[in-house]
């Protein structure tokens, strides 16, 4: 069979298998790499709960929201602080590995399109995430007894696609960004200390003043964690949710058309300047 | 066939402090190439020649579609080599001699195999594909070793078998003899005329600066200098006519 008789969407299927064989044949190089990163993740969590037990200690009016159920609050904090992470800077990181190591030249030289050799990774690593995110959450529970018993799951089946639509349209800005000034990911230093410090991660936006949780609300991360926890640890239906649902659906309607223009942008850009295969 | 016309190609390099103090945005224009024409026949095989930055890779990444002219056109196998579609990639392979190009921890078969799927084509005859390809290019017995632990003249092959993945009409092969010994140099040029290019009726263009290259595989060389195509001649005249 030709490769011009194949729809697209079965190409890119093959295209993400063929990468994910790759990244699982690579990945034996990197045994320890990995045992490292589950046992940093796992003395990440184990602070957590003592610092739970710490702030959990205390009557705490901005918890109350949340059953005052502080190790839920951070864990999913840092879960959906590593989704956006994945979204604003896999792609990026990717495309500057591809452009440093020569990859990327060699990639965009056969007949798939742009986007299937560029969509591969993110996807792979998005679904690496929300499998790595179920396994701590499940180790949360089982281990230090995070109440997960009100969880509202089919709104978290709502929110989830709306959170990757509209991180892998940060992604698409951030990697545009990277492609073109040809540096470290800048979008990502700037929408991670800013999400970091005004979407909630560590404490409730409540304890925020006023203009800076109006400034905090212009980042999709906050709407993500609100989701996200009001599923989890509150059991809120998508009804109950619906501002936050509604925020992410315009992040991801307004991001991901604006981001994919500008990626073609940055690809063309590549093509005029030689930088495909830059170093 | 490809035709060439009028190709120039002028990078806009990055400014530099004083630049950037005038209010510029960028340095001065580097002319890579300018005013570069000329007719490749089918099954014909060009080997671009010149000193080092004469305009030769500029040369063959336009052809290859991964570079836009600045002015002139460049169509390749029928098709507008900026125009950067899907058909053009396939009929069309650059094979470049840059190690840096494969998956280091992957194997010379994972590689390829990768390569298939954005060919586009199913597991099964990609796998079938690959397989005949690494025994073609004489890589059968070290498939399954990682792509770190190759020599450089079986990277070399490994890269040739990925520029014949999709069966394209034309080649474009930048160096590939570079960095090899005199005996593997002399037998993959032999293998590529006789096997790759000739055997299948590809055009291709070879970019070289080894005078003995061009003798060994081409039936014309087309001379850069400076960005300009200073000569085109056969390859038994170029001692007598360009000094090589």
């Amino acid at each position: 069979m030709s490769a011009a008789a194949v729809p697209r969407l079965p190409w890119f299927a093959r295209v993400l298998v063929a990468f994910v064989r790759r990244e699982l044949a690579a990945l034996g190089g990197y045994r320890m790499a990995f045992v490292i990163r589950v046992l940093g993740f796992g003395l990440a969590i184990g602070s957590l709960l003592f610092l739970s037990r710490f702030v959990g200690a205390a009557v705490n009016p901005h918890l109350a929201l949340y059953r005052g159920n502080y190790l839920g609050f951070v864990v999913i904090g840092l879960l959906g602080t590593e989704f956006q992470q994945v979204g604003v800077s896999v792609l990026a990181q990717r495309i500057r590995m591809a452009q440093v190591m020569g990859t990327l030249e060699a990639e965009v030289a056969t007949p798939a399109a742009p986007w299937m050799v560029l969509g591969a990774p993110p996807v792979y690593e998005f679904v690496v995430a929300a499998i790595r995110s179920a396994a701590y959450l499940l180790g949360a529970k089982l281990i230090l007894g995070l109440d997960l018993s009100h969880a509202n799951w089919s709104s978290l089946l709502v929110a989830v696609p709306l959170i990757v639509a509209a991180f892998s349209g940060l992604g698409l800005l951030a990697a545009a960004t990277t492609m073109l000034v040809r540096r470290l990911n800048p979008v990502a230093m700037v929408i991670g200390s800013l999400s970091f410090f005004l979407s909630g991660v560590m404490y409730p936006v409540t304890v925020l003043p006023a203009w800076l949780r109006e400034v905090g609300r212009l980042l999709p991360l906050t709407h993500a964690l609100a989701v996200l926890r009001g599923a989890l640890l509150v059991g809120a239906g998508p009804g109950d949710l619906r501002q936050s649902l509604l925020a992410l659906l315009v992040f991801a309607g307004a991001l991901a058309p604006v981001g994919a223009g500008m990626f073609a942008y940055a690809l063309r850009r590549a093509r005029i300047d030689g930088s495909l295969s830059h170093y | 066939m490809i035709v060439v016309e009028g190709l120039g190609k002028v990078f806009q390099s990055p400014a530099g402090l004083r630049d950037m103090l005038r209010g510029r945005l960028f340095g001065k224009p580097v002319t890579a190439l300018a005013d570069v024409s000329f007719v490749i026949e089918p099954g014909e095989i060009a080997c671009v020649m010149g000193p080092n930055g004469a305009g030769k890779s500029t040369l063959v990444r336009i052809l290859g579609g991964l570079l836009l002219p600045s002015s002139g056109r460049a169509r390749v196998a029928g098709i507008d080599a900026g125009a950067g579609t899907a058909e053009f990639r396939r009929r069309v392979a650059f094979v470049v001699g840059d190690e840096r190009s494969f998956h280091y921890r992957v194997t010379g078969r994972g590689n390829l195999h990768y390569f298939a799927a954005l060919h586009g084509l199913p597991v099964a005859v990609a796998r079938r594909r690959a397989g005949e390809l690494l025994e073609r290019v004489g890589l059968g017995a070290a498939a399954d070793r990682r792509y770190q632990e190759y020599s450089r003249g079986m990277r070399q092959r490994l890269a040739i078998a990925r520029g014949l993945l999709g069966d394209p009409q034309v080649l474009l092969l930048d160096e590939p003899t570079l960095g090899l010994d005199p005996k593997g140099a002399r037998d993959l040029r032999a293998f590529l005329r006789e096997e790759i290019i000739r055997g299948a009726g590809r055009t291709a263009i070879v970019c070289s600066n080894d005078p003995g290259e061009a003798r060994a595989m081409s039936d014309r060389v087309l001379f850069l200098e400076a960005g300009r195509l200073h000569a085109s001649t056969s390859p038994d005249r170029i001692e007598a006519e360009l000094g090589l």
